[in-house]
C-alpha cells in the first residue's frame, strides 16, 4: 500500500465523530445532575440511568475509533 | 494485504486462544452450577445458606425482582437466563487481568451472545403475536418490506459492536501503551543491558487503564448488553395483553 497518508486522513476524519458522541454525553450528564439537584432523593435511580445512557451514547464513540484503528492497521499495512 | 486473505490463516481458526478462553470460562460455569445444584438439593431449609449458596440464593433472589420489575409478568423464569448470562459476559470482558487473551477480542463470541438475544426477541414476539408476527414487515404499506428486512438486523449489529468495540479498542489502546513505556524503559535502563530493562516502567502506567478499560468498561458492558437485552424482550409483549389473563392462558395451556 502507498497511499498510507490518505488512510491517515481518513481515520483522522472517522474519529471526528466521537466530538459530537462526547457533545452529547456532555448534555446527558448535565441534564441528569439538573434532575438530580432538583429532585435529590431521586439520586441513585438517576445516576444508574445516567451511567447507562452514557455507554449507550459512547458506542457511537467507539464505533469511529473502531473504524479508525481498522484503517490504520488493517488498510496501513 | 495479501497475507491476510491466503489459504493458511484460514485453516483452524475455530480454535483461536480467544474461543477456547471463552470454552473454558463456560465450562467454570457449568462446573460451578452443577456443585451449586447439589449444594442446593442437600441443603436443609431450615438452617441459613452458607459459602456459595449462599451468593447464589442473594443472586436468584436480586435477578427475580429485577426482571420483574423491569419486564412485567409472563417472563417469571427469566432470571435463571441472566444468572447464566452475567458472570460469563463479565468473565469474559475482565480475564484479561490475567494475562490470557480476551474472548471479547474476537468477532464471535460478541456475535454468539448477541445472536442468543436476536433469537429471544423474535421467539418472543412471535409468540406473542403468532401470525401478526409478520405483520411487522410491511409495517406501513408493503412497499416497505426491503428497508424493514435490512433494519432487522440493527438490533444485532449494534450489540455486537458495542462489546467487540469497546473489548478491541482497550486492547488495542493498553498494547499501545505498554509498548511505548517499555521502549522509554529499555532506553532509560540501556546500562543493564539485556531484555530485562524493557519492564521497569510498565507496572507504574498500566494498572489503572486496566481497571479502567478491563472491570469498569467490562462492568459496564455487562449492565447495558443485561439491561438491553431485558428491554428489548419486553418490549416485544404487547401492550394491550392483560398480565393476568396471559398468565392465566399459560397455566392452562401447562396443565
Amino acid at each position: 500500500m502507498t497511499d498510507v497518508g490518505l488512510i491517515a486522513l481518513a481515520a483522522a476524519i472517522a474519529i471526528f465523530s466521537s466530538g459530537a458522541s462526547s457533545l452529547g454525553e456532555g448534555f446527558l450528564v448535565g441534564k441528569a445532575i439538573e434532575g438530580m439537584a432538583r429532585n435529590p432523593e431521586m439520586y441513585g435511580k438517576l445516576r444508574s440511568s445516567m451511567i447507562i445512557g452514557a455507554a449507550l451514547v459512547e458506542t457511537c464513540g467507539i464505533y469511529a475509533l473502531l473504524i479508525s484503528i481498522l484503517l490504520i492497521f488493517v488498510y496501513g499495512h | 494485504m495479501g497475507d491476510i486473505y491466503n489459504e493458511e490463516s484460514l485453516k483452524f481458526t475455530f480454535f483461536r486462544p480467544e474461543i477456547f478462553v471463552a470454552l473454558c470460562i463456560a465450562l467454570i460455569l457449568i462446573v460451578l452450577a452443577i456443585i451449586v445444584g447439589i449444594q442446593a438439593r442437600r441443603a436443609d431449609f431450615k438452617k441459613a445458606p452458607k459459602g456459595l449458596l449462599l451468593i447464589v440464593e442473594w443472586a436468584v433472589e436480586k435477578l427475580d425482582a429485577f426482571t420483574l420489575d423491569t419486564m412485567g409478568s409472563g417472563f417469571e423464569n427469566f432470571g435463571g437466563i441472566l444468572l447464566g448470562l452475567i458472570p460469563f459476559l463479565f468473565l469474559c470482558f475482565t480475564i484479561g487481568i490475567t494475562g490470557l487473551p480476551t474472548p471479547m477480542n474476537n468477532l464471535a463470541v460478541p456475535l454468539t451472545m448477541a445472536l442468543v438475544t436476536f433469537g429471544f426477541i423474535h421467539f418472543t414476539a412471535m409468540r406473542y403475536n403468532h401470525l401478526k408476527y409478520f405483520k411487522r414487515f410491511i409495517d406501513p404499506i408493503p412497499v416497505f418490506l426491503p428497508i424493514n428486512l435490512i433494519s432487522m438486523w440493527a438490533p444485532l449489529i449494534s450489540m455486537t459492536l458495542r462489546m467487540f468495540g469497546n473489548a478491541i479498542v482497550g486492547w488495542v489502546l493498553l498494547s499501545i501503551v505498554n509498548w511505548s513505556l517499555e521502549s522509554v524503559s529499555a532506553s532509560l535502563f540501556s546500562f543493564i543491558g539485556s531484555d530485562v530493562n524493557q519492564i521497569f516502567l510498565v507496572p507504574i502506567g498500566t494498572p489503572l487503564l486496566h481497571a479502567y478499560f478491563d472491570l469498569f468498561s467490562g462492568f459496564i458492558q455487562t449492565m447495558v448488553f443485561v439491561f438491553l437485552t431485558v428491554l428489548f424482550i419486553a418490549q416485544e409483549k404487547p401492550e394491550d395483553i392483560d398480565d393476568n389473563v396471559a398468565l392465566a392462558t399459560r397455566k392452562e395451556v401447562k396443565e
